[in-house]
């Protein structure tokens, strides 16, 4: 009896002939192993895209944005060599296998992946279409901050709080989003001073105008004017200064500069701030000047 | 030798024909500090010395009316640049000058810093007012050896080779390191870095070129074409009847944001008094002096009393690292 077993065992064991509807994938723990490394690899080679691309940007000062625009592209084209060589030269799928592969990451898609599939397509839709780039200064579903890196999966900001926000591409791209440089260095800043309507309006637009265009973060060119303007509000004015920072990093600093210049000067000359509690701070629409 | 300002003295005196027959339109000569625009006005005013008055416009700051009394039809107004400070009030000196030029019937031959006559090109838009510009050149290789040349026979000076051993010791390809926080642990990561300047001189190397053909060539990109800086260098190098071949790249400048605007305020006036410098950095919390103090140690300003100078050896990479922040526009 046992010998039978035994027997019985040992034939459907070593049966080279079972006939089977399952392609061989040609899956082993060597594969395996191999293709961990492969991905282990395109991770080490992605660091160091990144901190060379970051280092030579901080080097090439006036074209920062323009290096560190391609640190995702890098990325994509360093994870995406990497999958095809694991698809192609680890795995050496053939078109049969290649077929099952698909049927197979299909399935898994449609359950469980879609997601992620989606968060993957939607940053290599972001690095195609750009609708912002690492850099930017964008504001994505009510955080505002600058966008330091676009990875496989997520888009990440830093806040001015020094908050890192991570956004998922899927979600990045069906937000309305705000982008305030567009890939460019310099950055518009809007800095509203509110005064007396008793005060002197014209000189304070004066000086709000000397402090803007003598601040050390300022960037003036025909493309980059420096606007002052003026709106009357029943018991205050607003005196506004549109002017753009050379780095957009300097925005907060630009804006604390030109604030306290101007507001010592405004002292020394009698220009007063609004009485309390008339000014509405509830912010100006998106068709305000 | 070729005379400089040919270009410009050949301008000028078009600018200066115009005039006399009804047309006016008002002259700036824009150049970097050390290019020589004292000497070119020196020339202007031999040419129509009956009939100009030359000012310079540190003594304009207070009031215009020193011009309103002088009895000259053409107007030679040095360092223009000084009639505006960068601070909130800065520009009514020139302002006022600026409106006195709408509406005078003199003839104004200015000149102005570049730093300064960009940034107020931006703010004030100077070249409506200046109708006429000159941007005085930099000098090539050849030109500049023929400038400092002028007075020697040939053959008269001996230009020794320079010192090869340091240069030969540099490598083109060096090993930085960076320090990156892994994993709660510190780790240096090496990177490479490729020297320029080692390049280059290798290059020149092996090129086979004569001793004063290296120096020139070398002293050419030092100076960056400016002939003041070619000249301050040259004496430097002199040593009758030799000339050594010592000359330096100047130093990449590592300054922080606040170091690199008081650096750019002395550079747009080309020498700025402390007391100007106190103006515009006191506002902003940074103490004037102790910025100056480190400027000078860092080989980029010279101090003489209470003036600050840009240093002229120091002005090309002063430019350059101005430039990238684009504090210089």
């Amino acid at each position: 009896m046992a010998d039978n077993s035994v027997a019985a065992y040992s034939n459907l064991s070593g049966s080279a002939n079972v006939p089977s509807n399952i392609p061989d994938l040609g899956i082993n723990s060597y594969t395996v192993i191999n293709a961990l490394l492969v991905l282990a690899l395109a991770y080490v080679a992605a660091r160091i895209a990144v901190f060379l691309l970051t280092a030579l940007s901080e080097r090439v000062y006036e074209h920062r944005i323009t290096v560190k625009m391609t640190i995702p592209i890098a990325k994509f084209i360093i994870y995406g060599f990497a999958l095809y060589h694991i698809a192609g030269s680890v795995f050496q799928l053939s078109a049969v296998q290649l077929v099952a592969f698909w049927g197979i990451a299909g399935a898994a898609i449609g359950f469980g992946l879609k997601d992620r599939v989606a968060e993957i397509v939607g940053g290599i839709v972001i690095v195609l279409d750009k609708p912002y780039q690492v850099g930017d200064k964008v504001t994505i579903e009510d955080y505002y901050g600058e966008v330091r890196d676009i990875g496989i999966r997520a888009t990440r900001l830093v806040t001015p709080d020094d908050n890192l926000v991570s956004v998922s591409n899927q979600q990045a791209l069906n937000q309305i989003l705000a982008n305030a440089n567009a890939g460019s260095q310099e950055m518009m800043v809007v800095i509203d001073l509110f005064i007396d309507s008793s005060s002197d309006a014209s000189r304070a637009m004066e000086i709000l105008r000397d402090a803007t265009v003598t601040s050390r973060y300022v960037y003036i060119s025909d493309k980059r004017p420096v606007t002052i303007l003026l709106k009357d509000y029943p018991f205050y004015r607003r005196v506004r200064s549109k002017a753009y920072v050379y780095d957009l990093r300097d925005e907060f600093p630009f804006e604390t500069d030109v604030t306290k210049r101007a507001w010592d000067a405004f002292e020394a000359e009698g220009i007063e701030p609004p009485k309390a509690g008339v000014v509405d701070l509830g912010g100006g629409s998106a068709i305000d000047s | 030798m070729t005379p400089r300002f040919e270009e410009e003295i050949s301008l000028i005196k078009k600018v200066i024909v115009d005039f006399g027959e009804g047309r006016r339109s008002n002259l700036a000569i824009i150049s970097d500090p050390f290019y020589g625009e004292s000497e070119l006005m020196d020339r202007v005013e031999g040419m129509i010395e009956d009939v100009c008055i030359r000012i310079n416009a540190q003594s304009l700051i207070q009031s215009l009316e020193i011009l309103k009394d002088s009895p000259g039809k053409i107007v030679i107004v040095e360092e223009a640049h000084r009639l505006y400070r960068r601070t909130i009030g800065g520009f009514d000196a020139m302002n006022r000058f600026l409106n006195m030029l709408l509406f005078s019937d003199r003839l104004f031959i200015t000149t102005w810093n570049s730093a300064s006559w960009r940034y107020l090109d931006e703010v004030l838009g100077l070249g409506r007012h200046f109708p006429q510009k000159v941007s005085l050149s930099k000098m090539k290789t050849d030109e500049i050896r023929e400038m400092l040349l002028s007075g020697y026979e040939e053959g008269e000076l001996t230009f020794l080779e320079g010192e090869r051993g340091d240069e030969e010791k540099r490598k083109i390809l060096k090993w930085a390191g960076r320090k990156k926080a892994l994993m709660g642990h510190s780790l240096e990561i090496p990177y490479p870095m490729v020297d320029v300047g080692s390049i280059r001189s290798h290059l020149d190397r092996s090129e086979k070129k004569s001793p004063d053909e290296v120096f020139f060539e070398k002293l050419a990109r030092i100076s960056d074409g400016n002939p003041g800086v070619a000249e301050l260098l040259w004496k430097e190098a002199l040593d009758y009847p030799e000339v050594r071949n010592a000359l330096k790249d100047p130093p990449s400048i590592d300054l922080s944001r606040e170091e690199s605007f008081a650096l750019s305020i002395v550079l747009s006036m080309g020498s700025a008094k402390l007391a100007y410098l106190s103006d515009v950095l006191e506002p902003l919390g940074i103490s004037a002096q102790n910025i100056a103090n480190l400027l000078e140690e860092r080989g980029l300003v010279s101090i003489d009393g209470e003036v600050a100078s840009m240093r002229a050896e120091a002005l090309k990479s002063a430019l350059e690292h101005l430039r990238r922040l684009r504090l210089v526009w």
